[in-house]
């Protein structure tokens, strides 16, 4: 348990002892439990088939579980509709041919905000913040199926966020993105982290995670296998490979010259890396 | 509500032995022999037989359950409602303001009940028996062109998986405020769009990249196909289309040749 970062917040999500299986099928997830606090950037991660979706699909209730408890702002899961849950906690399909469907990039992104029937303006407010956020203003005409996999992407996220939520949950927002697309969504990320919202990530990219979260919860075969800070997270590369897990290599080469005594802290990115390196050479000289 | 990939079941009953030929002719004359009876006892007595084939059909309970409970359902719907809108003949039973219920609506309800009985119950059998790929086999060796089999099987079979699609963009959805059971029907309309449009764009995608796998994979290289295993009539076969078409002819001259009343 990762007691460190939630004790003292309040938890906008708090799963306890949930477990959940598939009709017919495996146990999906098993006694899971965990708290999500507000403001946190929380990374899912773990082999395929992990449970990863299925445990971020009891965030927002699309699923309930089985056994135990799935408390969403205070509010129980299995007794709230998802639309209520949907104005606390804001979902993004990974695919989102799945959700868009009007004619005008615009429109879709205000289709959430006029459903939940706000006045005029606001509605008008959110949709233009949203757009602004994700950066897909110039394309507000466009019908959104002809748009890329990236701008899609965007859209759909614009969609969700303009219901404003507090909670955003991603599942693998950057996969098929390339590198200039996934940087852009990533920093779009860390926005809406400054405006104070939570961010659940699932991701399969261990260098987003190390540059981007806070905190890694790791899923294997339906539990919850380590719930730790970052730095910590990817220290232990044997309980990595147990999740079918592997450290970014700069995290690791930083591990290792920390271990030699030639640094002082961890470093998630080059430029981190090089700004030790620096620090430490001018503090021996 | 469950959702089963296919209602198939691989079971070595002398039903799923039977070439798929025999067993669309079959089920056809059944069901236009459900059509031509029109006394009460022998539909009862084709229902019981069907009933008596659908058990040896040996499908899972799950999916006999599935299908049954749809069929009973609809037969209990007809049978309710056929005597409030066809009160013709006497005696009256009831007589409830514009309400009028007489003895003879009650049993051409029943009737039609059990006749419609007969005829969903005979197609779930051919289904539970029959493979998606005999199924279009029979219909090929019959004379429908390969392509358009061959465009049936794969609809057939990304049936399920268009489903799936569905529950996905209908939770995508919902993840986004949408709420399917409130709104006038006009709200409501304007909510299937929503699920409608993502899924037409999807099944339109999907149909693309198959067309393109399958041409890269040679598909129409060669005019004449071959069999691996060719569709060959056994003397079970003619001995099963026989009785069954007996069972169709015999009934069918009473009535229109003989005029016997059955
Ligand atoms: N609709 C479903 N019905 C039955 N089983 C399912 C269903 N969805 C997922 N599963 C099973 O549940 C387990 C967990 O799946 P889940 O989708 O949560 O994994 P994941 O960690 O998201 O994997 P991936 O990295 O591939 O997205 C898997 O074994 C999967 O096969
Ligand atoms: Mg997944």
């Amino acid at each position: 348990m990762n007691a460190v970062v939630t004790a003292q917040r309040l938890p906008v999500i708090s799963l306890q002892d949930v477990s959940f299986s598939y009709e017919g099928g495996i146990e999906a997830l098993k006694r899971v439990s965990l708290r999500v606090a507000k403001g946190e950037k929380v990374a899912v991660v773990g082999g395929n088939g992990s449970g990863k979706t299925t445990l971020a699909k009891h965030l927002n209730g699309l699923l309930k579980p089985s056994s135990g408890k799935v408390l969403i702002g205070g509010q129980d899961s299995s007794r709230t509709s998802v639309a209520t849950l949907a104005r606390t906690v804001g979902y993004v399909f990974q695919n989102p041919d799945y959700q868009l469907f009007c004619t005008s990039v615009e429109e879709e992104v205000r289709f959430g905000p006029h459903s939940m029937g706000l006045g005029r303006d606001d509605e008008s407010a959110l949709v233009e913040r949203s757009m602004k956020l994700m950066g897909i203003g110039h394309l507000r005409e466009q019908s959104p199926i002809s748009l890329s996999l990236g701008d899609r992407r965007k859209v759909a996220i614009a969609s969700v966020l303009a219901t404003s939520p507090e909670v955003f949950v991603l599942d693998e927002p950057t996969t098929g993105l390339d590198t200039v697309e996934s940087a852009q969504l990533m920093a779009t990320l860390d926005v809406l982290r400054s405006e104070g919202m939570t961010v659940v990530l699932i991701t399969h990219e261990m260098r987003l995670v190390a540059q981007h979260m806070d905190r890694v919860i790791a899923m294997s075969e339906g539990s919850v296998a380590f719930d730790t800070e970052v730095e910590e997270a990817f220290s232990d590369s044997d309980r990595l490979r147990r999740c079918k897990l592997l450290a970014p290599p700069i995290t690791v080469l930083a591990q290792r010259l920390r271990a030699q005594g030639a640094l002082s802290k961890g470093a998630a990115t080059p430029l981190q890396l090089v700004e030790q390196v620096v620090r430490v050479r001018g503090e021996r000289r | 509500m469950t959702r089963f990939n296919d209602l198939y079941s691989e079971a070595d009953t002398f039903l799923h032995r039977l070439d798929p030929r025999v067993k669309m002719a079959s089920v056809l004359m059944l069901s236009l022999l459900a059509f031509i009876m029109s006394s009460l006892a022998y539909l009862l007595v084709l229902l019981t037989f069907i009933f008596i084939l659908l058990l040896l059909a040996r499908s899972s309970y799950r999916k006999t359950a599935f299908a049954m409970k749809f069929v009973l359902r609809f037969m209990a719907l007809i049978a309710i409602l056929w005597p409030l809108f066809d009160p013709s003949g006497t005696p009256v039973l009831i007589r409830l303001g514009p309400v009028v219920i007489t003895e003879p609506g009650i049993w051409r309800g029943l009737t039609s009940a059990i006749r419609v009985g007969c005829l969903a119950t005979v197609w779930y059998i051919l289904i539970f028996t029959t493979s998606q790929r005999d199924l279009v086999r029979g219909l090929v060796k019959l004379g429908l062109r390969f392509d358009f089999g061959l465009a049936l099987a794969i609809a057939l079979r990304y049936f399920p998986a268009f489903g799936t699609v569905m529950d996905s963009i209908i939770d995508a959805q919902r993840s986004r405020g949408m709420e399917f059971e409130k709104g006038n029907i006009f709200a409501r309309a304007r909510k299937y769009v929503a699920v409608l449009g993502p899924a037409i764009v999807s099944a339109l995608k999907t149909a693309d990249m198959l067309a393109l796998a399958m041409q890269s994979r040679a598909y129409g290289a060669r005019r004449n196909r071959t069999y691996l295993r060719e569709l060959r009539m056994r003397l079970s076969d003619y001995v099963a289309l026989a009785t069954v078409l007996a069972m169709f002819v015999v009934p069918a001259v009473a009535k229109y040749v003989l005029s016997v009343p059955i």
